[in-house]
């Protein structure tokens, strides 16, 4: 290019013009932005937000302390203790995740035999001491026991792909 | 307790002088140090003995006899079928349904059986006379189908047949 | 040899062996499920199927034997075809519960399914379910997950010796069990968890506690019989949680027996001790270590300043390590005190230069298989050592003459050729017979000073057949048990042992109390030997002294003395009135608090490293597998930091292993001889009365460990503080089962229920030592009177 055209771009501005251009197409286009926390954005069903114990439909913890879940974190965030139940049954007394530790890789969720640890679409939660996000057994049952509709529809959902 | 016999502490008594006798018969047939080797006709001849079927105790007494572990009389006699472990009732009828027989129409000879004594295969009459028992061939393929009781064998059954040796029996 | 190829490598193997064992030994892997190489081969899971060339079809490689220029091939289309064929079969009926299944994670079918089974099953059938038999505190069933290998089943014949477990009923409709409900008792059963390759049997006392691959493994050694048995902690956060046999052919194979395996429970009791303590007048005042251990070093001073150094003494269980015997005797021998002991249960210390430099066994362990011919006197060796009991069998089982000398009438699980069963007293007597029958055999003259004793004594046919087998046997093998070293007439018993090896060319053997017998006498924890079992200048007491009020200031080391002593009620009056008394234990319990004066919580066997010297004389060294319980510390540190608070010369080793090889090094090549220079007795007759005891002690009652193990307290085994008695002897005393009795010793009492048992010799009564009941009693041998309580 000659130093005489260089010369001309610059004299009528045509880079500013250009770039007015890009500027003036998305003023008007479609708007992506979401006000959140008024607008949030949809969830796959594959989501993996806070952890979750469910139970079956008649009250009984899935969860039968087969320590994959354990076996399987890479963050080691998840520490499980056993014993059998009075009624003979392999059940656990002990079911901790440290969420600071947790990698929210979905391992634990995949890894499970029984669908009892899934990952639910909670992900506005926050603590305010070290001790809040370390989720004990009675803590995950909880949210399990609160969300379980939410849950069961985004496995129901997931269903046909796995 | 800790110096007692608890190998086995089966009553030997239970079985009558004459079966210890015919035992002994066939203790001889085998070496001494083999003497384990009698435990089937020792559970025949008990059984026998006791109408028909074997319990527990005597089953510990043959194993007291013949010098043998408990458990391994238990392993012979719910091994064979020939070992009754429930009390049965006077005849038993013990209708083969291996293939011979069944091409041959041991199914017809099985219902009607049924449908006569009012049982199923495995049950015993209410009043103690007959049970009705599937077994596997009893080596009776030229006259199928057939059954046994007692000692009897009887072939090419037809329920007419069935009914007269039935009514036959007392 | 012959010559084969598998799998296009060629090897050589001996002639007979079967195709699986050539293959192992060359590292070729064939799956399996029913074979064993210490078991009989059973054939019948299939699972091993290869191909041999111009077989028709695939051969079960642990039934094939080899021969000469055979070829077998372990991968080729048609083995591979045939393994996976058998796998799914074996899936058919297996059950899909490997989340709840302990054995998941360390399980043989589900290791070879991955490789061998198919992801999805053709079966469609209803899968069968068979019910769970309670067998005991021991071992949790599952036994629809049972794929019939029968490993069990052979165990039971061939180890334990009974068969309690069996394949009953046929076609699908078999099942592994007992039958009938019954508990299986093998003292060695605990090792059909390790033999069942699926999850149908499984530790109960570990049932759902912990992952296989949770655990790290921890090499260690048992520490509740003399034979040392290699075994592995499986740790997890710093708590054992199971105990596995490791193997040794030279010493426990690959068995272990139960409660080698089943004390851990013991580890965890609510009453471990946690911190050191010291005697407030009548208060107890938790304190830092360096005030506890002040306060033991400035109490040992004060009794010394005011008794002198010979009222000092120092007692160590028979289970203490090695390091830990060597440390308390050299303490003690610096502050000029030679009264330390380890032969706690002992009554009989006359001829203390009678006695061998080592009670062991004189022969490796695993020579006891090759015996010909044996004496075993006062031992139940199946219970005491099962794991030599297991060797005895083996060679009972190849044709040796057993033979035993016993004041009980002990259950064998072996043909023996003789029992004598006789009252304590009348034991010597009967050695003598059969000395007096050997030495017709050998022509040879009575040795020195026993003419005299052997001239009334009269032989009967068995003395004479006990004489002769030993005689004429190739390997010959003379054993005190250990009921006879805790006889009172011990003095006799060896002598006359002594002779009786000598004239049969036998070797003499004990089967010694505790891990560690022969370690702490190598050590020198004896009164009147130090290191290496040289003479020291000026004797000093034996237990039996020390624990009958000689000493004002002493050291008791892991051990209860109201269990673990020959004579509990005296033991406990003398500590009573002791000045001062340092107790260094794992646990922290009443008893302890009524006598001691300082309660220093030192760490258990899995806590700290340590040496022990079995009975054949291998040094065994481990280190320990979790930290130490809460405050407690290795025993061999606090006596290292006592020695140094006592401003001790020979206190700068650091590790354990210092004061181990400090210890080799005095020691120079030593071989733990059992034989020694025997005394003939001055009379066979031993101390009579109308009534005497018998004081067994239980196989699940030989320590604290042990009888704080909750799953080996409810066994059947687990012998339950009661007396004894025969039923002759009950008629001629008055009394029946339902009678409660008080039995009285030196003005020891203790009232306990009366049971029938005809093992049990004329005018004797058996009363087991170490457990809850006895504890109050005097000698555990010895006269005792009985009367009955009324109500």
């Amino acid at each position: 290019m000659t130093a005489f055209a260089r010369f001309l771009k610059s004299l009528f501005l045509l880079e500013l013009f250009k770039g007015l251009s890009v500027t003036g197409r998305y003023f008007f286009a479609r708007k992506f932005t979401l006000q959140y926390p008024e607008e949030k954005t949809p969830l796959s069903p594959r989501f993996r937000g806070l952890h979750a114990l469910r139970r079956y439909p008649n009250g009984e913890e899935r969860c039968i302390a087969c320590k994959l879940c354990e076996a399987i974190c890479p963050a080691l965030a998840i520490t499980i203790e056993a014993e059998e139940r009075e009624d003979g049954t392999r059940r656990t007394t002990r079911y901790d995740i440290d969420l600071t530790k947790c990698i929210f890789c979905g391992f634990c969720e995949e890894s499970c035999p029984v669908d009892s640890i899934v990952e639910t679409h909670i992900f506005e939660y926050h603590g305010e001491e070290r001790g809040d996000l370390y989720m004990t057994k009675d803590r995950l049952l909880a949210v399990g026991d609160k969300y379980e509709a939410q849950i069961a529809a985004a496995r129901k959902q997931d269903a046909p792909y796995r | 307790m800790m110096t007692g016999t608890t190998a086995s502490a089966g009553r030997i008594e239970l079985i009558s002088e004459e079966s210890r006798a015919e035992i002994d018969r066939w203790i001889a047939k085998y070496p001494p140090e083999q003497k384990r080797s009698a435990v089937m006709a020792a559970l025949r001849i008990v059984q026998d003995q006791n109408g028909g079927h074997l319990t527990t105790e005597l089953m510990d007494a043959v194993a007291a006899y013949l010098e043998m572990p408990p458990v391994a009389v238990y392993e012979v006699a719910t091994f064979y079928s020939m070992y009754e472990l429930e009390p049965v009732g006077k005849h038993k009828i013990c209708v083969c349904t291996n293939i011979s027989c069944m091409l041959r129409g041991s199914d017809e000879v099985v219902a009607h059986l049924k449908e006569r004594l009012g049982i199923g295969l495995g049950e015993t009459t209410p009043d103690g006379r007959f049970t009705l028992k599937e077994v596997e061939c009893l080596g009776a393929c030229v006259e199928a189908p057939m059954f046994q009781i007692g000692q009897t064998y009887y072939g090419n059954l037809t329920p007419e047949k069935i009914d007269e040796i039935l009514e036959g029996l007392d | 040899m012959v010559t084969i190829e598998i799998d296009g490598k060629t090897l050589q193997v001996p002639k007979g062996s079967m195709v699986i064992e050539a293959a192992d030994a060359a590292g070729i892997v064939i799956p399996r499920f029913c074979y064993h190489k210490k078991l009989s081969v059973a054939a019948n899971c299939r699972m091993c199927l290869v191909e041999v060339e111009k077989a028709p079809k695939p051969l079960p490689a642990c039934a094939t034997p080899v021969t000469d220029g055979m070829k077998v091939f372990t991968r080729s289309p048609l083995a591979l075809e045939a393994q996976k064929s058998v796998m799914e079969f074996l899936l058919i009926n297996h059950p899909l519960d490997c989340p709840i299944c302990d054995q998941g994670g360390e399980c043989d079918l589900q290791d070879l399914a991955m490789g061998f089974g198919k992801d999805v099953s053709r079966f469609t059938e209803n899968k069968r379910v068979v019910p769970d038999p309670d067998i005991g505190p021991l071992i949790a069933t599952g036994m629809t997950r049972c794929i019939h290998c029968t490993r069990c089943v052979r165990f039971g014949q061939e180890i334990a010796g009974i068969q309690e477990l069996g394949a009953v009923g046929r076609g699908e409709h078999t099942r592994i069990g007992t039958y009938v409900a019954r508990a299986v008792t093998s003292e060695l059963s605990g090792n059909v968890i390790d033999l069942c390759p699926v999850g149908a049997l499984t530790s109960k006392p570990f049932r759902f506690k912990a992952r296989a691959w949770e655990l790290t493994h921890h090499a260690g050694i048992a520490a509740h019989d003399c034979i040392g048995s290699n075994i592995e902690y499986h740790v997890r956060r710093n708590e054992v949680m199971r105990v596995l046999p490791r193997e040794n052919e030279a010493i426990n194979e690959t068995w272990i027996s139960d409660r080698d395996r089943f004390s851990y429970p013991g580890f965890y009791s609510d009453d471990r001790a946690t911190r050191p303590l010291i005697r407030q007048g009548e208060e107890w005042k938790e304190v830092d270590w360096e005030t506890a251990i002040a306060y033991a070093a400035e109490g040992l001073g004060r009794v010394r300043e005011k008794y002198g150094a010979e009222r000092l003494a120092a007692l160590t269980s028979p289970n203490a390590s090695v390091e830990e015997g060597y440390l308390l005797q050299k303490l003690m021998r610096a502050l000029g005190a030679h009264s330390v002991d380890h032969r706690l249960r002992r009554l009989d210390f006359r001829a203390p230069d009678s006695e061998p430099l080592a009670p062991a066994l004189g022969m490796a362990i695993a020579d006891l298989e090759t015996l010909d011919a044996a004496l075993l006197i006062g031992s139940w060796t199946r219970k005491d050592q099962p794991l030599l009991g297991h060797r005895l069998r083996k060679a009972a089982l190849r044709g040796a003459r057993i033979a035993a000398l016993n004041p009980l009438r002990y259950e064998f699980n072996f043909p023996l050729s003789e029992h004598l069963v006789h009252a304590p007293q009348i034991l010597p007597a009967q050695l003598a017979a059969i000395a007096k029958a050997l030495l017709v055999l050998s022509g040879q003259p009575a040795p020195e000073g026993l003419e005299r004793l052997l001239e009334n004594v009269e032989v009967h046919e068995s003395h004479r057949r006990i004489a002769t087998d030993l005689f004429e046997a190739e390997r010959a093998g003379v054993f005190l048990g250990l009921q006879a070293q805790s006889l009172p007439n011990l003095t006799e018993l060896r002598a006359l042992a002594n002779v009786i090896a000598e004239q049969a060319g036998a070797t003499l053997g004990y089967f010694s109390d505790g891990a560690n017998a022969v370690g702490l006498a190598l050590a020198g924890v004896l009164p009147h030997r130090s290191v290496g079992g040289q003479a020291v200048e000026k004797a000093g007491h034996a237990a039996d002294a020390i624990l009958g009020g000689e000493s004002r200031g002493l050291i008791l080391h892991g051990f209860e003395p109201e269990f673990d002593t020959a004579n509990p009620g005296a033991t406990l009056a003398a500590l009573q009135t002791a000045d001062f008394v340092v107790v260094l234990n794992g646990y922290d319990t009443p008893a302890m608090r009524r006598y001691a004066d300082v309660i220093l919580p030192v760490s258990l066997v899995h806590e700290s490293g340590g040496t022990f010297v079995n009975a054949e004389g291998t040094w065994q060294t481990w280190r320990g597998a979790v930290r130490p319980f809460a405050e407690a510390r290795p025993a061999w540190k606090v006596l290292w930091v006592l020695g140094n608070f006592l401003k001790l010369d020979g206190f700068e080793q650091e590790t354990v292993e210092q004061v181990r090889d400090e210890l080799r090094e005095a020691l120079g090549p030593v071989v733990p001889d059992p034989r020694s220079p025997w005394q003939a007795p001055a009379s066979l007759a031993g101390q009579g009365g109308e009534l005497y005891r018998i004081g067994h002690l239980p196989l699940y009652a030989v320590d604290a460990v042990v009888r704080r193990s909750p799953p080996l307290q409810e066994t059947t085994d687990h012998i339950v503080g009661a007396l004894y008695l025969n039923r002759a002897t009950a008629d001629r005393l008055g009394l029946s089962e339902a009678d409660t009795v008080q039995a009285s010793q030196d003005g020891h009492t203790a009232t306990l229920p009366l049971v029938i048992d005809e093992g049990v010799p004329d005018d004797c009564v058996f009363i087991p030592q170490g457990v809850p009941g006895s504890d109050s009693l005097g000698a555990a041998c010895g006269p005792v009177a009985l009367q009955k309580v009324t109500a």
